[in-house]
C-alpha cells in the first residue's frame, strides 16, 4: 500500500516536472520562430507549448488550413492548343525544327490528290508580299506616297487567296484528327487579326500596332504552311 | 521506392533523355512530347502567379520557347524539369517586373521587431479561419501577395516542390526558402482575415 502510494506520488511528480519543463521549454516567440522549420512532425517542445497556449494553437491550426487549401489551387486546366501552335510556328521560323523526310527526296511528291497543296506556298508568299506593301504604304516615313494615292486596306478575302474553308476541308480529308485543332487555331488567329486591325485603325501611326498586325498575318500564313508540311507525304 | 517503381522512374528518365536528344536534332515530335509532358505544371505556375489565363498562356509559350532555344546547351547536370521550371519562374518574374510590381527580394532580412512580437488575436474569435477556406478567397489572397512570397508559396504549397528544388529554381538558400514560405503563409492568414472582416462589416 505504501509502495503504491509512493509510486503514485512519483508519477505525479514526474508529470509535474514534465509540465514545468514544457512551460519553460518554449515561449510564443520561440514557437512562432520555429514554425518556419516545421516540415512534417512537430517537436516535443512545440507540442508542449501548443498544448498550453490557445493563441499559438489557433495560429498553427489556421496555417494548416491554408496549407491544405493550397493544393486546391493547382490548375487542372491545360493551356489552349494555340500555345503549342504558336511555339511550333516560332520554332519553324527560327529553324529549330527541321523537316523530317523519310523518303530522302528533297522534293515532295505531288499527285493530283495533293494538287491543292501546291497553292499554299505561293499563296502564303502573296499574302506576305501584299502585307509588306500595305504596311509600307501606311508607314509614317512615307507621307508623300500616302498623299498621292489613297490606299485601301486589303480585304481578308483578297489577302487570303487563302481560304479558311478550303484549308479546313482539306485537313478534314487528309488528317481528320487535326481538323478541330486547325479550326480552333484559325479562329484564334482570325480573332488576333481582327483585334490587331482594330488597333491599327484607331492608331494608324502606331508602329507597334502595325507590327502586331503583320505578325498576326504571318501567323496565319505559317498555319497554312504547317498544313502544307503535314499534308505532304 | 519499390523495384518496379524504380524501374518505371528510370524508364521515364531515359525516355525523356531520348526526347531531349531528338529535340536537339530538330525533331518536331520530340519538342511536342516534351511540351505535352510539362505544359500543365508550367501553365499552372504561370496561372497562379498572374491570375490571368491569356497572360499565363503567353508566359507558358515564352518559357518553352526559351527552353527550346537553349536546349542544345542542356547537359543533364540537373533535372530537365528543374531547368524548365527555373526558366518559367524567371519568365514570370520578368513579366511582373515589367508591370512595375514590387518584387520582394528573396534574400531580404526581416525587419526588427516584426518577428519578436508574438501574434495574438485577443477577442478575434469571429475572424478565426475556422472550417474551410473558400478557393476563390484564397486565390484572391495569393494574388495580393508580393511576387516573391507568391512564388515560394505557389511552388511549395500549391505545386508541391521541395525546398531544395525551390532553392535551385529560384536561386536562394534552403533556409531562405523555408523562411519566405512561412512569411508568405502568415501574410496570407492576415489577408484572409481582413477579407472576412470586410465581408462581416458589409453584411
Amino acid at each position: 500500500m505504501a509502495e503504491a502510494q509512493h509510486c503514485k506520488l512519483l508519477w505525479i511528480g514526474i508529470t509535474l516536472i514534465q509540465q514545468k519543463l514544457g512551460e519553460s521549454g518554449m515561449n510564443c516567440v520561440e514557437l512562432q520562430a520555429s514554425l518556419a522549420e516545421i516540415e512534417d512532425a512537430k517537436s516535443t517542445e512545440q507540442w508542449n507549448h501548443l498544448r498550453s497556449c490557445p493563441e499559438c494553437s489557433a495560429l498553427v491550426a489556421e496555417l494548416d488550413l491554408i496549407i491544405s487549401a493550397a493544393t486546391d489551387l493547382r490548375a487542372a486546366e491545360e493551356p489552349s492548343p494555340r500555345v503549342w501552335n504558336s511555339i511550333e510556328i516560332a520554332l519553324r521560323q527560327e529553324g529549330l525544327i527541321r523537316p523530317q523526310r523519310s523518303n530522302g527526296s528533297l522534293l515532295p511528291s505531288l499527285s493530283s490528290r495533293w494538287a491543292w497543296a501546291r497553292w499554299l506556298a505561293p499563296a502564303a508568299a502573296v499574302l506576305l508580299l501584299t502585307l509588306g506593301i500595305y504596311v509600307r504604304q501606311h508607314s509614317p516615313a512615307e507621307p508623300v506616297a500616302r498623299d498621292i494615292a489613297p490606299v485601301t486596306e486589303p480585304s481578308d478575302a483578297a489577302i487570303a487567296g487563302l481560304n479558311d474553308a478550303d484549308l479546313l476541308q482539306e485537313v478534314a480529308q487528309l488528317t481528320p484528327a487535326m481538323q478541330a485543332q486547325y479550326a480552333d487555331n484559325l479562329r484564334h488567329v482570325n480573332e488576333y487579326i481582327q483585334d490587331a486591325k482594330g488597333v491599327v485603325a484607331a492608331n494608324p501611326n502606331d508602329e507597334e500596332a502595325r507590327r502586331s498586325l503583320m505578325e498576326a498575318y504571318q501567323e496565319k500564313a505559317m498555319l497554312f504552311d504547317l498544313a502544307m508540311d503535314r499534308s505532304l507525304p | 521506392m519499390t523495384d518496379p517503381e524504380q524501374r518505371q522512374s528510370k524508364d521515364k528518365d531515359s525516355n525523356e533523355a531520348e526526347l531531349i536528344e531528338r529535340a536537339k536534332q530538330g525533331d518536331a515530335q520530340a519538342f511536342q512530347a516534351l511540351y505535352d509532358k510539362h505544359k500543365r505544371r508550367v501553365y499552372s505556375l504561370c496561372l497562379r502567379m498572374t491570375a490571368n489565363t491569356a497572360e499565363a498562356e503567353d508566359l507558358t509559350q515564352e518559357a518553352f520557347l526559351q527552353l527550346y532555344r537553349k536546349i542544345g546547351t542542356f547537359r543533364g547536370e540537373s533535372a530537365f524539369s528543374t531547368w524548365l521550371h527555373r526558366l518559367s519562374v524567371n519568365v514570370v518574374l520578368m513579366q511582373l517586373r515589367k508591370k512595375s510590381l514590387p518584387v520582394v527580394s528573396l534574400e531580404e532580412t526581416t525587419q526588427g521587431g516584426e518577428e519578436d512580437t508574438p501574434k495574438k488575436d485577443f477577442g478575434a474569435e469571429d475572424l478565426a479561419l475556422a472550417g474551410s477556406i473558400d478557393r476563390l478567397q484564397l486565390q484572391k489572397a495569393v494574388d495580393d501577395l508580393p511576387p516573391g512570397y507568391r512564388t515560394i508559396f505557389v511552388l511549395h504549397d500549391v505545386e508541391g516542390y521541395e525546398h531544395n528544388e525551390i532553392a535551385t529554381i529560384v536561386g536562394c538558400s534552403i533556409g531562405n526558402s523555408k523562411s519566405q514560405l512561412h512569411k508568405a503563409r502568415m501574410k496570407l492568414r492576415d489577408l484572409l482575415k481582413m477579407s472576412r472582416a470586410e465581408k462581416a462589416d458589409k453584411s
